[in-house]
């Protein structure tokens, strides 16, 4: 009987590219679901709610998560996976405490932007999408914006890669864009499978875009582009903030955080290994 | 997998440093382990042997989690790390299977996705692949090994913290390691749990197993050791921090160490017990944790009422939704009446689970008397706010890492100073009471960085600054070593004679009996003194 | 008590339930899939907890489509009553009964879901089908997180009023006390996880390569035939209703 090796070569190229294609693959479904919603959304929903269109936004989105999931999540450290579970507890739980202070935002991807700052931007889709699809254990109306959430991560992790962390004022900015982009990618689950918001606060903003005429479509991305970046500017603000009140040795250990380097500061002594 | 290719274990540490440091954590380290023998590593809180450990079974690895200079040695093969990239990436995987380890948070070993022990136990082959077979008898065998054979099919999550243990070893040994790292096997166990470690321990031995002990006690099991390492860790300051990095500074057998400076300099605590080899193992005056010379202060009596008095105080946790069954027959306190004077020093001892924490809780309005009623310097604290009646109680907990929560070890002591005495006031509190438990020099350090003996000595320290009426410590001597223990009496001491009150929760009757003017046993819901 | 199900038959009966109800968009099946749900529930002595886990969800979302299209569907064309701008329609009426019914449907369906199966028995069932133990892995440690976290929380706020810390009325003081919590959770919870990853590579989980289950869940084939027909009939559902609305979506 061979004995396995005691220590392993750096992984190779070779597994990367299956792993590329079914990332590529799983943004275009994302990509490709919602220009598709986009041009053939029905102009007239009175005839009905729009059945063909939720199908077409839960299954496409739904694939392309769940390619990313499948492309990055077997590729991803341990250390970088026992995160996972974290980032949606503190989701869950900075979200809940968030509430508390009475805002009016609902601040739930801390954790998630957390981690993407921490471990990157592959991280980041797939804890975001993880997320979504875990937490749905719990709330259902969750699982359609996996997607979303795993846009977020991503951005969150691009934000911190090209060093938009590092300078205190930029990191809200960085959400803002995010929640940008989140929110219109976010509007035709919100349209189509759900008819509206979940919340009173931003139904009464999509109810007064729909009183000025727009189809719902448009009147939930404009309620989108109104509530979401400042939304997720706080929660970018927030986790760079408990980025930095992290010791040193605990950023330090995420091999992303030392190689970009992610937070200002002084590097490290020890030369990267 | 047979005995034919048991080797020992070798490493040698030029140094070690956490990727984010500065300052290496260990340096100029060795150690070897032959097969069946017990190796013991001793040294004080912070000096790296949890560190050492893990890098022995490949917990922590070159460049993954650090910059490693120097080599280690299993079976044969030779790794030497330069800390450069073009270094060995070890296969965690694979060395642990040979040289296995058990953090000294035993949750830490368990995968928390597991439902009953048995799947815990499995865990680690159901990875390997092992076909279904012969995981069921692996699983029979540890078990039986370990004594968990009777909790296979319970949930880990509610096993008691010697059961934790033994399933955590069991976790470990069931690969059948040929080296076997056990980081504070004993710590925060009663007499019944470390003495079945230890007789697993033991076992492992005889079957052939090397096995590491990592501990800040010479205690009975490390006095069965063949060879003693002492590790210390060597300060240096650096104008602004102080950095520490942990070095070898004697090996030897028990009979050559015991009693020596350098034993004595790493913190080392010596428990004498019985049928260990003695009670003196670390010479005279160093006896179960700390040495006192002369008794107890005597308590003076101060003028005015009691600082902490409790009258007829009951409590259950009935009302409470997340504990069940409780009626009013079991309530956790019951009657209680008590008064502690300023300048007494009070220990209240009593078995696990007799509610001595939650008679500590009362103090301050963390749980509200069910009937009875609690009194700090004379007046009741009922309806006052627990942010309130801080100004006047002090209470440190089990967990400090629960209580920190800044950036440096200086605003954490000075956190809600500003209030009761002004920014300039604030600072020198914070540095005085820093001072008195020893951490001067560290106020730039994080909280989170300092070594755990350290971080309970800030959070004491935190409590002292606002110079409660009434100190009440809970288990204050858990996780502390000898400089700690030495730091925390002198600190008690000196908030006594200040005339605070102090009552302090532990289950060490020794130290109890040592330390305290009254010794007061919680059982069965009421006081009595002992 | 009914012979133990697979857990992938119950996950396939709520997904396949939930796509059919969507496809169809029809309320009186939506409300009948609800009732269904609300049985079941019953039977299995939860559905106090999938109702009460369903009204913290559906009613602001029901509250808001009623507002939302009750009172605006300029598409509308049967004109109940008028207030200013907002005008009550039949069609809004009738759209905010067809989207709240059908999201009620779907949530409960799941939540019924959620709370039968067992997670040992589902994460063991995914390993088995190739699934990356990295997902079944996520799924059981956040369960077990939760709980653990609640109760640290609860520690660190008492530690903290311990320490004098009287939360303010103000938004600002208010924050302040937030962040104060949050950086010793999720320092703890980072640190723990650290010492979880070297735990769990040390135990062989990050190796690569096939793993077998200790864990062994029955999937008689009368299930696995069961499974098969539902997935073929929620396929026949969404075809139709592609085939159905096609060119009105197209035509737009």
């Amino acid at each position: 009987m061979s004995q396995p090796a005691l220590t392993i070569i750096a992984p190779g190229q070779a597994a990367g590219r299956r792993r590329r294609l079914l990332e590529i693959a799983g943004a275009a479904a994302i990509a490709a679901t919602y220009i598709f919603l986009v041009l053939t959304q029905p102009a007239d929903i009175a005839n009905g709610p729009a059945s063909f269109s939720a199908l077409v936004a839960l299954g496409g989105f739904l694939l392309g998560a769940v390619l990313l999931i499948a492309a990055v999540l077997p590729a991803l450290p341990t250390s970088t996976v026992v995160l996972i579970p974290v980032a949606l507890v503190l989701n869950v739980v900075l979200g809940q405490l968030m509430g508390s202070t009475g805002l009016p935002f609902y601040i739930d991807a801390i954790g998630t932007v957390l981690i993407a700052v921490l471990a990157g931007p592959a991280a980041g889709a797939a804890t975001g999408a993880l997320c979504s699809i875990v937490w749905s254990f719990f709330n259902p109306t969750v699982l359609p914006f996996a997607a979303g959430a795993a846009l977020i991560g991503f951005l969150a992790g691009m934000a911190a890669r090209g060093g938009l962390f590092r300078r205190f004022y930029l990191a809200p900015v960085a959400g803002f864009v995010t929640g940008i982009l989140a929110g219109v990618v976010s509007a035709p689950i919100a349209a189509f499978v759900f008819g509206g918001t979940s919340g009173l606060g931003t139904g009464a903003i999509v109810s007064a875009f729909r009183a000025m005429g727009d189809t719902l479509l448009a009147a939930i991305t404009k309620q989108a582009l109104i509530s979401d970046p400042m939304d997720k500017a706080i929660v970018f603000t927030i986790a760079a903030l408990l980025a930095y009140a992290l010791p040193r040795r605990t950023t330090f250990q995420f091999p992303f955080v030392r190689r970009y380097r992610v937070l200002a500061g002084k590097a490290p002594a020890a030369p990267d290994a | 997998m047979t005995a034919a290719t048991r080797t020992a274990l070798q490493i040698r540490i030029e140094a070690f440093t956490f990727h984010g440091d500065d300052a290496p954590v260990l340096r100029d380290a060795a150690l070897s382990v032959t097969p069946g023998s017990l190796t013991a590593v001793l040294g004080g809180s912070g000096s790296g042997k949890s560190t050492l450990g893990k890098l022995l079974a490949g917990w922590l690895r070159a460049g993954h989690a650090g910059q490693f200079r120097g080599s280690l040695e299993l079976g044969g093969t030779v790794l030497e790390f330069r800390g450069v990239p073009e270094d060995p990436r070890i296969n965690p995987a694979e060395w642990s299977r040979r040289v296995a380890f058990v953090p000294q948070d035993a949750a830490a070993m368990l995968s928390s996705v597991r439902a009953t022990v048995a799947e815990e136990l499995a865990f680690g082959l159901e990875n390997r692949a092992t076909a279904r077979e012969d995981m069921l008898r692996a699983v029979e065998r540890t078990a039986a090994r370990t004594g968990l054979s009777h909790l296979l099919d319970r949930d880990p999550a509610t096993l008691s913290g010697g059961e934790l243990r033994r399933l955590a070893v069991g976790c470990a040994v069931i690969a059948e390691p040929d080296v076997l790292i056990l980081d504070e096997p004993l710590a925060s166990l009663d007499a019944v749990g470390a003495a079945q470690v230890e007789a697993l321990v033991r076992g492992l031995c005889g079957a052939g197993t090397g096995v590491v002990l990592l501990s800040q006690a010479a205690d009975r099991l490390a006095g069965e050791a063949t060879r003693w390492t002492v590790l210390d860790a060597q300060t240096a300051h650096d104008g602004r921090t102080v950095t520490a990095a942990g070095t070898v500074t004697a090996a030897g057998t028990p009979a050559q160490l015991a009693g020596s400076a350098e034993l004595e300099r790493a913190g080392v605590i010596g428990i004498g017990g019985p049928g260990g080899i003695g009670p003196n193992i670390l010479g005279s005056g160093v006896a179960a944790g700390a040495r006192r010379s002369g008794p107890v202060p005597a308590a003076v009596p101060g003028p005015g009422p009691a600082s902490l008095e409790l009258r007829g105080v009951g409590f259950g946790y009935a009302g409470d939704p997340r504990r069940h069954g409780t009626g009013a027959q079991d309530r956790v306190l019951r009657d209680v009446d008590f008064a502690v004077r300023p300048g007494e020093i009070i220990a209240v001892t009593g078995p696990n689970g007799a509610g001595k924490s939650t008679l500590l809780r009362h103090f301050n309005g963390l749980l509200r008397p069910s009937a009875g009623d609690v009194l700090v310097c004379g007046r009741s604290i009922a309806g006052v706010p627990v942010g309130k009646v801080a100004a006047s109680v002090g209470l440190l907990f089990q967990h400090p890492r629960d209580q920190l929560f800044e950036r440096t070890v200086l605003r954490e002591a000075a956190f809600g100073l500003r209030q009761l005495s002004g920014k300039a006031g604030a600072e020198g509190k914070a540095r005085a009471a820093l001072a008195a438990v020893g951490l001067a020099g560290t106020e730039a350090a994080h909280p989170a960085e300092l070594s755990a003996s350290r971080q309970r000595l800030l959070a004491l320290a935190t409590v002292l600054a606002r110079e409660p009426a009434v100190l009440a410590l809970d288990e204050p001597t858990v996780g502390l070593d000898r400089h700690g223990l030495e730091a925390l009496q002198g600190a008690v001491d000196r908030a006594a004679a200040r005339g605070a009150a102090v009552v302090m929760v532990t289950h060490d009757l020794d130290y109890a009996r040592r330390n305290a003017h009254r010794v007061l046993e919680l059982s069965g819901g009421s006081l009595r003194e002992i | 008590m009914t012979p133990r199900l697979h857990p992938f038959t119950t996950l396939t009966l709520a997904v396949c339930a939930a796509v059919v109800t969507t496809a169809a968009a029809y309320w009186p099946l939506s409300v009948a899939v609800a009732l269904a749900a609300v049985i079941l529930a019953a039977r299995h002595g939860i559905a106090g907890r999938v109702l009460t886990a369903g009204a913290v969800i559906l009613t602001p979302l029901c509250l808001s489509l009623l507002v939302l299209h009750g009172l605006f569907f300029p598409e509308g064309q049967t004109v109940l009553a008028q207030w200013g701008p907002a005008r009550v329609t039949a069609e809004g009426l009738g759209f905010a009964l067809e989207l709240g019914t059908r999201t009620t449907a779907c949530v409960l369906v799941f939540l019924l879901f959620s709370f039968t199966v067992s997670v040992p028995d589902l994460v063991s069932a995914l390993a088995g089908r190739r699934i990356p133990p990295q997902f079944g892995f996520v799924l059981a440690s956040t369960l077990t997180l939760l709980p653990a976290v609640a109760g640290r929380l609860d520690r660190i706020r008492q530690a903290q009023e311990t320490r004098g810390m009287v939360g303010g009325r103000g938004l600002l003081s208010r924050l302040g006390t937030l962040r104060l919590q949050m950086v010793p959770l999720v320092l703890a919870l980072i640190d723990d996880a650290g010492s979880r990853a070297q735990a769990l590579d040390a135990r062989g989980f990050g190796s690569p390569g096939p793993r077998t289950s200790y864990r062994e869940v029955a999937d008689p084939p009368a299930q696995r035939l069961f499974r098969a027909a539902a997935l073929v009939f929620a396929a026949a559902a969404v075809a139709g209703r592609i085939m159905a609305s096609w060119p009105a979506g197209a035509a737009s």
